[in-house]
């Protein structure tokens, strides 16, 4: 079990990293042009109003301050007040978290669901037809921009077919779930194809593999070969690419939650961008890059159990 | 006379290209008797594992296919067989080992499942039994704690151990023939007896017969009974092994057998021997050295000693072998001494100055020092040109003139035996053995005063190594050459070298002239080096290293 240590020290490097995530996410906010007191009060406000309203939320301070005090907030457990909805940055965030938490699960469930099958068709199929057909349909799924995938499949299967919501989310699990499945879609069919590419070459590598002849020459049949020795030996390398393209999924779930109206995270920072939500943005900020050092975190736990050669 | 158990007649194997076809095995035919080991000899490229691979149809290539002939196994045809009853015969009735247990062995499953995997197919037992099976099979190979082992993974082990697996995975379904690819090629020679020896044991157990493919005459002389001998596709002679050896019909046998390393010593030619001059300086001068690497990560470290307290002088004009098994610090050696290993402790002088005063020293150094690497096709930059690669070199150098630089590219082509026409070749369209001439043209072109060859004989078929050697020997001679030669090849290492230096374990256990070290070795390690290097008269057999001596070196070593 000594190879499982680094769950237990890890996190401790996970503090200079998390400090680095607060000054980035701190001062890139205040780089945005552009004066939140100034949005909220509009354009007819007294100096006065602006002046009140800045005083109150700290934002006539010095940046260092006002970076001292983000921090020992922090310590608190507060991130803040938002100036927009008016209520704490933790609260709110809290509301949005969970149809971007599932957004991002279910995406990932499901291109895993479709890069292994795909992969395995193709590389079992290695130059002929069907490897040749998945090479293209890949190509096409990596150049489509995922909010033109996603309103075609709302064309497709809420308008037409009406068989699916159009947007929005709902309060029992199977009316969340059937908000979830376009949109977990538009997201898995590039992240999938991009997974699948990866799988299918190191697939096509393991059937030629030394360690497949072997398998053959004790005479295992194609499958046992293929689900036994040459997938799992392909799934090291995948696992590692879907943590690196943690922070595009995410990245991802900004366009595709405004694409369908998902109440998430995605669509709160782009609102609180465009309002000069200071608060809000360093919150979401700080959510999604923690959010990616945990997922890389369980990515190197995953690896771990999948290769028994790997020590951390 | 027994009745054959595999009989193979007139196989052929043709590569379809665009448009023709080329033969790579031609109307080959061989028996094979019960319990008998045959053993399979040639250069790499002459089809000999591409015959063992189409005895199970397991051809590389999709584009190799069996032309004509046949192949029986008791009276049943193989070559026409559907593919299921292929799944039953490989592995159920021909088990296959090959060279590298570590790439042919699953790294991320446990070593007792990649061997009950194939009893649960076979013999369709449950998973208890198949355990239970296996279990069985990893003590027969060898493993001390077979229960506990059954759950490591490959890379836990040894490289002997790995062998013993993928002998134990081989085994699993009870076949009646197990090709073996060479399986010891990649060992050490101490570990090379025991595996053979292993072979052997299981042979005289279950009856077994064994197809054994080597490129080494002396393992065939050792534990086969029959010697087939094939080149470019064809088998040129098949006999009894000690007929086979003592008159061999085909000119090609004969060549493989004068290139053997282990002949005797009155047929070598004789070494000269350089006179130092006395009060001569040593070339090169290694006090006390001490290489330790760190091992693990930022919360538990450990250290390595590669190199532990390792006293050597070499003189000019001299060459040394430095012989061991893998692990020994051989290399790690030769590194520190070119300056590309940090030193723990201790000092090298090169030519009188200490290689760490100073960068000037170490630019000193590696303008009078050249590298000989293991692998030719690796250690020569595949987009270059001989011609450019040498050029390079020499410019960098700039100890002569650009105008000069082209017909200096000749010259060093002539001095390793290459023709000039290689100037225009890049090392893909090269033979193994021309791409080593050209790396060591290369480390001729900095005009060097030392030149260290790491395995560079390693990689190559016996008889272009006999020429590399040749070479090596010419080439000394000629240029008052410094060598230091590293091999894990004992027999090599005894032709070329007048000093040879024995490592185990970091430290140097033994040093002498070669003839004394090889006749009347004084330490027990190298006396069980020694003793494991099969030897090609088949009346001189394998002699156990006894445990004793074993545990002697060990506990000397430690």
């Amino acid at each position: 079990m000594h190879r499982y240590k680094f769950v237990l020290y890890r996190p401790l490097q996970f503090l200079p990293v998390l400090f680095g995530i607060s000054v980035i996410t701190f001062i890139l906010v205040r780089l945005i042009p552009g004066d939140p007191a100034r949005v909220l009060l509009g354009t007819r406000a007294t100096p006065e109003a602006i002046a009140r309203i800045r005083a109150q939320y700290g934002l006539d301070e010095p940046l260092l301050a006002q970076y001292f005090y983000f921090l020992r907030n922090l310590a608190d457990g507060e991130m803040g007040r938002s100036i927009l909805y008016k209520i704490d940055v933790l609260k709110l965030i809290a509301t949005r978290i969970e149809p971007t938490l599932m957004l991002v699960l279910c995406s990932m469930v499901l291109s895993v669901l479709i890069a292994v099958p795909v992969a395995a068709i193709a590389a079992r199929n290695h130059g002929r037809l069907a490897d040749q057909v998945i090479r293209i349909v890949s190509t096409f799924g990596i150049g489509f921009p995922p909010f033109w995938l996603g309103l075609m499949l709302i064309i497709l299967f809420s308008v037409e077919l009406a068989i699916l919501p159009v947007s929005g989310y709902g309060n029992t699990l199977s009316e969340k779930l059937a908000h979830l499945v376009l949109p977990s879609l538009t997201v898995s069919l590039s992240l999938s194809t991009v997974l699948a590419r990866s799988l299918r070459a190191a697939m096509v590598e393991g059937l030629r593999s030394d360690v497949a002849t072997a398998a053959r020459a004790r005479g295992m049949p194609e499958s046992i070969v293929f689900w036994r020795h040459v997938l799992p030996n392909s799934l090291v390398p995948a696992v590692n690419l879907l943590a690196v393209n943690i922070g595009w999924l995410i990245g991802g779930t900004v366009v595709v939650e405004t694409v369908f109206a998902l109440p998430g995270m995605g669509q709160l920072l782009v609102r609180a961008i465009f309002s000069r939500d200071y608060m809000v943005v360093q919150g979401v900020a700080m959510v999604f890059a923690c959010a990616t050092v945990l997922i890389n975190f369980l990515a190197d736990i995953v690896t771990v159990a999948l290769d028994p050669r790997v020590k951390l | 006379m027994i009745a054959a158990l595999l009989k193979i007649t007139d196989l052929t194997v043709v590569h379809d290209d665009d448009g023709g076809e080329r033969t790579l095995l031609d109307a080959v035919s061989l028996d094979l008797a019960p319990g008998e080991v045959l053993g399979l000899v040639g250069e790499s490229g002459s089809g000999k594992s591409l015959l063992c691979r189409s005895l199970v149809r397991l051809l590389p290539s999709s584009r190799l296919r069996i032309s004509g002939g046949s192949i029986t196994l008791s009276g049943r045809e193989l070559t026409t067989a559907p593919e299921a009853e292929m799944l039953a015969v490989r592995g159920g009735e021909i088990g296959m080992i090959f060279q590298n247990p570590s790439s042919h062995l699953d790294p991320v499953m446990r070593i007792g499942d990649q061997i009950s995997e194939g009893i649960r197919f076979h013999q369709r037992l449950n998973a208890r039994a198949a355990r239970a099976a296996a279990v069985d099979i990893l003590a027969q190979v060898g493993f001390q704690d077979p229960a506990r082992h059954y759950d490591s993974y490959p890379h836990e082990f040894s490289g002997g151990m790995r062998q013993r697996a993928m002998i134990g995975a081989a085994l699993s379904s009870n076949p009646r023939i197990l090709i073996a690819d060479e399986p010891t090629t990649a060992l050490d020679v101490t570990i090379q007896a025991q595996i053979l020896r292993l072979l052997m044991d299981i042979r005289a157990r279950r009856g077994l017969s064994v197809i054994l493919v080597t490129h080494d005459l002396g393992i065939v002389a050792q534990v086969c009974d029959r010697i087939a001998v094939m080149r470019q596709g064809r088998l040129v002679e098949v006999g009894e092994k000690r007929g086979l050896l003592a008159a061999p019909a085909h000119a090609y046998t004969r060549s493989l057998i004068a290139s053997h390393p282990s002949l005797p010593e009155k047929d070598m030619p004789a070494k000269t021997e350089k006179r130092q001059a006395p009060g001569a300086m040593p070339l090169v001068d290694i006090e006390k050295l001490h290489v330790r690497f760190a091992t693990g990560g930022l919360f538990r470290r450990g250290a390595v000693d590669a190199v532990k307290e390792v006293t050597l002088r070499v003189m000019p004009g001299e060459t040394v072998g430095i012989v061991g098994e893998s692990g020994s610090g051989k290399s790690t050696l030769a590194r520190a001494v070119l300056g590309l290993t940090p030193i723990s402790s201790g000092t090298i002088r090169f030519d009188g100055a200490d290689i760490a005063s100073g960068r000037a020293v170490l630019a000193t150094l590696r303008r009078q020092t050249a590298m000989v690497f293991q692998d030719p096709y690796n250690a020569l930059n595949p987009h270059l040109t001989v011609g450019k690669m040498l050029a390079e070199v020499l410019r960098v150098q700039g100890k002569i003139e650009s105008a000069q630089i082209p017909a200096r590219c000749g010259e060093l082509l002539d001095l390793v035996g290459l023709g000039r026409a290689f100037l225009d070749r890049k090392p893909r369209s090269m033979s193994g053995g021309q791409c080593q001439r050209a790396g060591i043209a290369r480390a001729l072109a900095v005009d060097p005063k030392l030149i260290i060859a790491d395995e560079c004989v390693a990689a190559l078929d016996v008889t272009i190594q006999a020429q590399i050697v040749e070479l090596f020997r010419e080439l000394v001679e000629r240029m008052s050459l410094t060598l230091i030669f590293i091999a894990h090849d004992l027999a090599i290492v005894r032709n070329l070298c007048q000093r040879v230096v024995v490592m185990h374990r970091g430290a140097i256990v033994e040093e002498g002239r070669s003839e004394e070290v090889f006749s009347r070795p004084k330490h027990a390690y190298t006396a069980a080096l020694i003793a494991a290097v099969p030897h090609i008269d088949p009346d001189k057999p394998l002699l156990a290293p006894s445990k004793m001596a074993t545990a002697q070196a060990d506990g000397v070593a430690n």
